[in-house]
């Protein structure tokens, strides 16, 4: 009986906040309080079955072996279903279920983010979510209110348990390549493994899906309402652009010294930008390296990178590129160069992960892959890296982890992307060569190599019947003949299984 | 504060030949304990002496009046004792030479009555596999001189764990191996075929204990015999076996199994002009070079590195090469590769530093690391990479934010600790004496740039100036910066660490 119990609890909390005017509607949506067990019908929920496959980096021909997760969806207007992107990685097959009946039915991915983590489904059946009133999002939600966990039981029973948000801000999401607007809970919530997407709840509004959850400190960060609001809006459009960024990195101006050294005697505001990213909006601006930025559009900026938002307060001024503005809005950088101050409009991008020379994440895509006399070779991206485990920047080639980590330093201004040769099969072709993994690619006959296409560009091209590969760490230079590649290649695939030698995109 | 530091990097043993029932008769006479008081720098706090130390292991007595043991029985010593069997006198010794990278040394005794009865013991060859050796020395510190015994397992080249970059020749042997044997004898037919240093702690391997041989004891006391050390040389190379056909038809080799394919050739080293990446060594002093990187080397398949191991700073060998499809020949004045040494353990020195407005700056070395656990992925890259990738040729020294003593003129640099100094007031920081001269200049400001995308570290040179007494007194720091390693006043010491 508890979980009802603490339904009523959250919902008395609530009341008060609610507009008069509003209130019968409340009411309305009540009636599973009065009668006791609450139903899934009511709270707006279906469960979503998911199987797939990951690619398995280490042999990038094939998959391995299937998975399945079991989640809940929150069902949104327009007949669809909210879930994290998490969730639907890598899916070969997703099922909405409805959770009184059981009755099922295939669905379909409209739209996945996965820097934001949010991804949209639809049911084959139009009519599958009929008599499932839709939630509506609550965007209000401030430091101090109580959300609620809302989790089904295998009966269909709704499992409810409140938490407390505790702190609002930006905070890096999964896919590590920006912040977001977050929720930071505190919530005694029962965390089952295949919890990915649990909505929160604030006066039968949905306020927020979970991030992330540590059963042990039972903190959990959860994605904001806002966030989800400019995902589907973003969806709603014929083309999905995603969330837009600047391209910089930058430094608090705390330090009186820097402040001095960057020009800027009288004001104690702003960040000082330490890096900015050529070809992305703040470049192409014209922002520099050591300007330092005082306010985007009306907000002023703090030395701490802080704005005053309306809704929460002090903010990191990152909200305002990723969770206020769209791709394609202008912003105006209010900055100080030497002192002098200048003002310059930035048109906002999505910055794509294969605008990355490592890309951050690069899921649903089959790895490409090309295999020369038992020379595998790939591009290298984080994904791979991840293949050493949850440890991976301590167990992956430590060369790599360093590439990765600081690619934009490594690589400015490249448009490329890093060629290894991630391993060897055994083969007559590579005798002696059965320790140089792990090495990246510089030149292929002669010719540089930025990505796996020129390499398979220059395969076509042996040198006096040689392929010649160069690497840029020891042994530096390998060799094969190309004649005997070529014959050999059947054997070789025939011999490991390869259902092809090459996948270039 | 008696501490048997000899743990993990030194094993000795001790073993009698089984035949007889007293193989190697008058040892008492030859074996001598050890006991070295030792103060280990302080790299956390580099303006202190160190941690003074005691720890005990064995030595022997060689021609000419000297006492023969490991350098990491005497490494860092700042007092030594030598005691004999059946005399209740400790006879003060000091260290006269030592060779950490092969971790050998030398000591002298000067009260006479320490070498009344004292006998040098021979040396005698590389003793065969499978034949039986005694180990002599003080296992776990113990009063009385132990013997253990067992047979010689292996015979290759191994890393001396000492300085952790030298890879030697090495006797693994079948015995019981206990921290304190380190520097002791082990004995065969009345001779000495070799010194026992280091071995495996039990959970990772049992009765694998290895011994330095002879030939690379002879080579020390030569290298010696003109009043100082010079260091192993090396190539300063690496080398890969040239085993694949393809890559022996592509480079114009023929079928006959012989020469290895140069990889990376160190600017540093004395191979730096006469050889290129992507030649085959053919011959070394006449010797083929088999793909496998052997060589026949008087009368036994040995790995090429011995060639060279056996050879003194400033001699030549003679390289055959296959460039270009083309034989050539080189001759190489042979010497030290000194890039390699930040990678190893450095012993009697005392680190070098600079303290400037309450930040410390220290030169990346191993021991640096070590004593700050340093996980830094830039730093540890930078350690890693320091020779493959020759990154001493912009940064010889590789200066590390190691420390921040807090103080208002620094409290918002933090976020900078373990940043690599790239450069200061726009010059490049190549050594630490560059980082002692750039703070010296004439300056309001000085921007001190890390590598990496970041901002500068800005520092006002007056502010500066009005916390430095303060910081040294609040800290206890007796000297803002010491950019000499040579120690004080100490026994003779022939070898450094940096060219």
């Amino acid at each position: 009986m508890r979980p009802q119990a603490i339904f009523l609890i959250a919902l008395l909390a609530i009341s008060p906040l609610v507009w008069a005017k509003k209130a019968p509607v409340a009411v309305k949506k009540l009636p599973a309080t009065v009668k006791g067990a609450v139903q899934a019908k009511e709270v707006s929920l279906v469960r979503v079955n998911v199987s797939g496959q990951s690619y398995d980096y280490f042999r990038p021909w094939q998959k391995k072996a299937p998975f399945s997760k079991r989640a809940l969806g929150a069902v949104l207007a327009h007949g669809q279903v909210l879930v994290t992107a998490d969730l639907v990685v890598n899916q070969n097959y997703v099922e909405l279920e409805r959770a009184e009946s059981g009755d099922k039915t295939a669905a379909n991915v409209i739209v996945v983010d996965h820097e934001a983590n949010l991804a949209l489904l639809e049911p084959a059946e139009k009519e599958f979510l009929k008599g499932l009133q839709p939630l509506d999002l609550a965007l209000d939600t401030v430091v101090g209110d109580k959300l609620s966990a809302w989790q089904l039981e295998s009966t269909g029973a709704l499992v409810v348990t409140e938490g407390i948000v505790t702190t609002i801000g930006i905070t890096r999401y999964p896919a590590d390549v920006a912040d977001f607007l977050t929720y930071r809970m505190s919530i005694p919530m029962q965390y089952r493994d295949n919890s990915y997407t649990v909505p929160l709840v604030k006066n039968n509004k949905l306020a927020a899906l979970l991030l992330r959850f540590d059963p042990r400190t039972q903190v959990m960060d959860a994605i904001p309402a806002p966030i989800i609001a400019h995902f589907l809006k973003d969806a709603a459009s014929n083309s999905y652009q995603g969330f837009p960024s600047l391209g910089i990195s930058f430094f608090p101006t705390r330090d009186p010294e820097l402040r001095a050294y960057a020009g800027d005697t009288h004001k104690s505001a702003g960040v000082y930008i330490t890096a900015v990213e050529p070809g992305f909006p703040a470049a192409k601006a014209g922002l520099a390296a050591g300007d330092i930025v005082t306010a985007v559009d009306e907000h002023e900026i703090d030395q701490n990178g802080n704005y005053v938002d309306d809704l929460y307060g002090k903010l990191g001024f990152g909200n305002l590129v990723t969770g206020k503005a769209y791709v394609g809005d202008s912003i105006t950088l209010r900055i100080l160069r030497e002192g002098k101050p200048l003002t310059l409009k930035a048109n906002l991008e999505h910055r794509s992960e294969d605008d990355y020379v490592i890309p951050p994440y690069n899921v649903d895509e089959p790895p490409t892959y090309y295999v020369l006399g038992g020379l595998i070779f790939q591009e290298l991206t984080r994904q791979y890296l991840k293949e050493w485990g949850s440890n991976w920047e301590k167990d992956a080639p430590q060369d790599f982890v360093y590439l990765d980590k600081f690619q934009s330093e490594l690589f400015p201004n490249a448009r490329r992307k890093v060629v290894i040769l991630s391993q060897v099969l055994p083969a007559n072709s590579t005798i002696g060569y059965d320790d140089d993994s792990y090495l990246v690619v510089t030149k292929v006959n002669g010719t540089e190599i930025h990505s796996l296409g020129e390499l398979a560009a220059a395969v076509k091209n042996p040198i006096n019947g040689f392929h010649v590969i160069q690497t840029s760490d020891d042994p530096r230079q390998l060799e094969l003949n190309a004649a005997e590649v070529e014959a050999d290649a059947q054997a070789l695939q025939k011999n490991y299984g390869l259902p092809a030698l090459q996948r270039l995109q | 504060m008696h501490r048997i530091r000899f743990f993990i990097c030194a094993l000795a043993l001790v073993f009698t030949t089984g035949t007889q029932a007293q193989p190697n008769g008058q040892i008492r006479n030859s074996v001598v304990r050890i006991t070295s008081t030792e103060s280990e720098p302080d790299y956390r706090a580099p303006w202190n002496s160190g941690m003074i130390g005691r720890g005990v292991g064995a030595g022997f007595i060689i021609e000419g009046q000297r006492v023969m043991t490991n350098a990491h029985v005497v490494s860092n010593s700042r007092y030594l004792t030598v005691e004999r069997e059946g005399d209740p006198n400790k006879y003060p010794a000091t260290v006269q030479f030592v060779a950490h990278d092969c971790d050998l040394a030398v000591l002298q005794v000067e009260n006479p009555n320490f070498w009344k009865t004292m006998k040098p013991l021979p040396f005698g060859a590389i003793p065969a596999l499978e034949s039986t050796v005694s180990a002599y020395g003080y296992p776990i510190g113990g009063e009385r001189m132990s013997v253990t015994t067992g047979i010689v397992s292996r015979i290759d080249f191994n890393l001396y764990t000492h300085s952790a970059i030298d890879q030697h020749l090495a006797v693994q042997i079948s015995a019981q191996i206990n921290p304190g044997n380190s520097g002791g004898p082990v004995m065969q037919d009345q001779k000495v075929v070799g010194v026992a240093f280091q071995g495996y702690s039990g959970d990772v391997a049992q009765g694998v204990a290895y011994m330095i041989p002879t030939p690379v004891i002879r080579r020390f006391l030569k290298d010696i015999e003109d009043g100082q050390y010079d260091r192993y040389v090396d190539l300063g190379i690496t080398y890969f076996k040239l085993q694949n056909p393809a890559q022996r038809h592509y480079l114009g080799l023929q079928d006959d199994d012989r020469g290895v394919l140069v990889g990376t050739v160190i600017q540093a080293g004395p191979c730096a002009k006469a050889l290129q990446t992507g030649d085959v060594l053919l011959a070394i002093d006449g010797h083929r070079v088999a793909s496998d990187a052997f060589v026949e080397y008087e009368g036994e398949r040995v790995q090429m590195p011995e060639v060279v191991e056996r050879k003194f700073k400033g001699e030549t060998v003679k390289l055959d090469i296959w460039r270009n499809q083309q034989p050539m020949s080189v001759s190489i004045t042979l010497g030290t590769v000194w890039p390699y040494f930040v990678q190893g353990h450095s012993y009697d020195i005392r680190p070098r530093y600079v303290l400037y407005a309450g930040l410390l700056f220290q030169p990346m070395s191993l021991d640096l690391l070590e004593a700050y656990r340093i996980s830094e992925l830039r730093v540890r890259h930078y350690f890693n990479n320091f020779v493959s990738d020759q990154i001493y040729l912009e940064h010889p020294e590789i200066i590390i934010l190691t420390n921040i003593l807090a103080d208002p003129i620094n409290t918002y640099l933090s976020p900078f600790r373990y940043d690599i100094v790239d450069e200061i007031n726009g010059q490049k920081i190549g050594t630490l004496q560059d980082l002692a001269r750039a703070f010296e200049q004439p300056a309001d400001r000085f921007a001190i740039k890390m590598i990496g995308n970041g901002p500068p570290i800005v520092l006002d040179s007056k502010k500066v100036e009005e916390a430095r007494e303060r910081i040294k007194e609040r800290y206890n720091v007796l000297v803002e910066r010491n950019l000499d390693e040579q120690p004080p006043a100490k026994p003779a010491v022939a070898d450094k660490s940096k060219i």
